[in-house]
């Protein structure tokens, strides 16, 4: 799907890691996106960590897409200033963190943990089930914000197609270790970036799957500005028809891991 | 044009190191040989291993420590390429400086970030003769010191058992007590399959500042002391 009408438009999309095919396991990441208005494109994109403990992580990613558009919906329809740093930093985190745990919860009460499934947590949170990532872009005509709770990438693709990241990456967090949306006060694990000059050309989305395929940043980075030149000479449509094949060759060849890439761009 | 976007596709390394204990006592009652005889059997299901799961590439390296420590294999070497030259005894038990070895390659770099996590056994039958706090501490500040897995073998009796769970720095997991050439071998292959296994395939973890994000497996028994052990 490509929205026409949008100032930002988005395409995307999510691929089964070749580990996880090989192994029986589900997809365990998400992605969704929406338009407020023409002028408001939001992105939002979600690894559940699948760790033994966090058996219902797929129900978590997409709980956590879910959540977050409607929250940056709801705060675009409100009175609030969405650029107010206490809204960015502090209030829409928490409300985000917040309404996913209700939720998480909601769904446990809908569909109660077996005894297997209370042996695997022995006795922590039961939320800790569902652990999740979350990247979101809010994306409109006069400026950017970008959120991220653990793992995975934020590209920004200039219009001399230099790649950076949005938000640099957390170096406490190697070896599979991410910040969760699961953790008590999760919102204070927040990071956040708002952009109100020099917009981007591109933004680039992506599960850490796709970045750990690569050998290091030069090569990952170089995908933004592949992708930035293809809509620029074939158009998005071409983008669209082959994503999917492009992110199973680089699952298979690469990390193995589910990957989700989302890509917010002009045409 | 359909060529696929970014740049060179890698698969994460996964850097398997053992540090194996070659002090004087090693010599006793074959230690020496059954260690020896232990890594040779568990390459061939160490290749399995690595063969079921492609996108790890693993990585074998190996450190001995007597007076002093050395690289005795130190170049990261793919386990289809690994022969095992056999470990020697003789000297003291210098456990401390082979921390501080293994941790002069477990800094970033040479390690990448994106790196799984690296499997680290520790095999001894004695106890540190130098600083082992420091070595310890050494390895414990890196980051992928602190994220790596650690695994410990104990050899007979007279092993220092809380040197050894320091070293582990995770109260679920013990050191394994091999008391004869059989559970030596039984804890070797355990290592270099079960462990290598989950290492090449961890899910993200909650960040947790002591532990590795790797899901182990379970433990195999401690078998109890019996008549028929030699060490």
């Amino acid at each position: 799907m490509v929205a026409k009408k949008a100032y930002w438009q988005i395409l995307g999309a999510s691929v089964r890691g070749s580990f996880h095919y090989q192994h029986h396991l589900p997809n365990q990441d998400a992605m969704k996106w929406d338009f407020e208005s023409s002028n408001s494109s939001i992105l939002a994109i979600s690894d559940g960590h699948g760790s033994d403990k966090c058996f219902r992580s797929d129900k978590g990613a997409r709980i956590a897409v879910h959540v977050a558009i409607n929250t940056i919906k709801r705060f675009l329809a409100s009175d609030q200033n969405i650029l107010n740093q206490q809204i960015v930093s502090q209030e829409l985190p928490q409300e985000i963190a917040l309404h996913w745990k209700k939720l998480v919860r909601d769904d446990i009460q809908q569909h109660p943990f077996s005894e297997t499934e209370l042996n695997l947590l022995k006795g922590k949170s039961n939320t800790l089930a569902y652990g999740t990532t979350l990247l979101t872009v809010l994306a409109t005509q006069h400026f950017i914000i970008y959120w991220q709770i653990g793992d995975g990438d934020i590209l920004i693709i200039d219009h001399q197609a230099m790649v950076t990241r949005a938000i640099p990456k957390d170096e406490h967090l190697i070896a599979n270790q991410t910040t969760s949306l699961c953790a008590n006060a999760a919102w204070e694990d927040f990071r956040c970036y708002v952009q109100q000059e020099h917009l981007p050309k591109f933004i680039l989305l992506a599960s850490d799957g796709y970045g750990n395929s690569f050998s290091d940043d030069e090569n990952f980075f170089k995908v933004g500005s592949d992708i930035g030149k293809l809509i620029d000479s074939e158009g998005s449509s071409f983008v669209k028809e082959n994503l999917e094949s492009w992110l199973v060759e680089t699952s298979q060849n690469g990390s193995g891991d589910d990957i989700t890439m989302g890509f917010i761009f002009q045409e | 044009m359909s060529k696929r976007p970014g740049g060179q596709l890698a698969t994460r390394p996964l850097h398997f190191i053992w540090i194996a204990d070659c002090s004087g006592s090693m010599s006793v009652s074959g230690k020496i040989q059954a260690l020896n005889t232990a890594i040779r059997e568990a390459i061939p299901q160490m290749r399995l291993v690595a063969e079921e799961n492609p996108n790890a590439k693993v990585l074998v390296r190996a450190i001995k420590f007597s007076d002093g420590a050395e690289w005795h294999i130190e170049a990261p070497t793919q386990i289809n390429d690994l022969k095992w030259v056999n470990l020697t005894t003789g000297g003291l038990t210098d456990m401390g400086e082979a921390l501080e070895l293994l941790s002069e390659q477990l800094q970033i770099p040479p390690m990448t970030d994106r790196a799984l996590p690296p499997v680290l056994v520790l095999i001894s039958d004695g106890q540190p003769t130098d600083n082992f706090e420091k070595g310890l501490k050494t390895l414990m500040d890196l980051p992928w010191g602190k994220n790596a897995v650690r695994i410990a073998i104990a050899v007979g009796e007279y092993v220092n058992l809380e040197v050894l769970q320091q070293f582990i720095g995770n109260p679920d997991i013990k050191p394994l007590q091999a008391n004869n050439a059989e559970q030596l071998l039984k804890y070797i292959k355990w290592a270099s399959t079960a462990i290598l296994k989950s290492a090449s395939s961890p899910p993200s973890q909650l960040n947790n500042k002591q532990k590795s994000g790797v899901n182990l497996p379970k433990l195999p028994d401690n078998t109890p002391f019996s008549a028929e052990d030699i060490w």
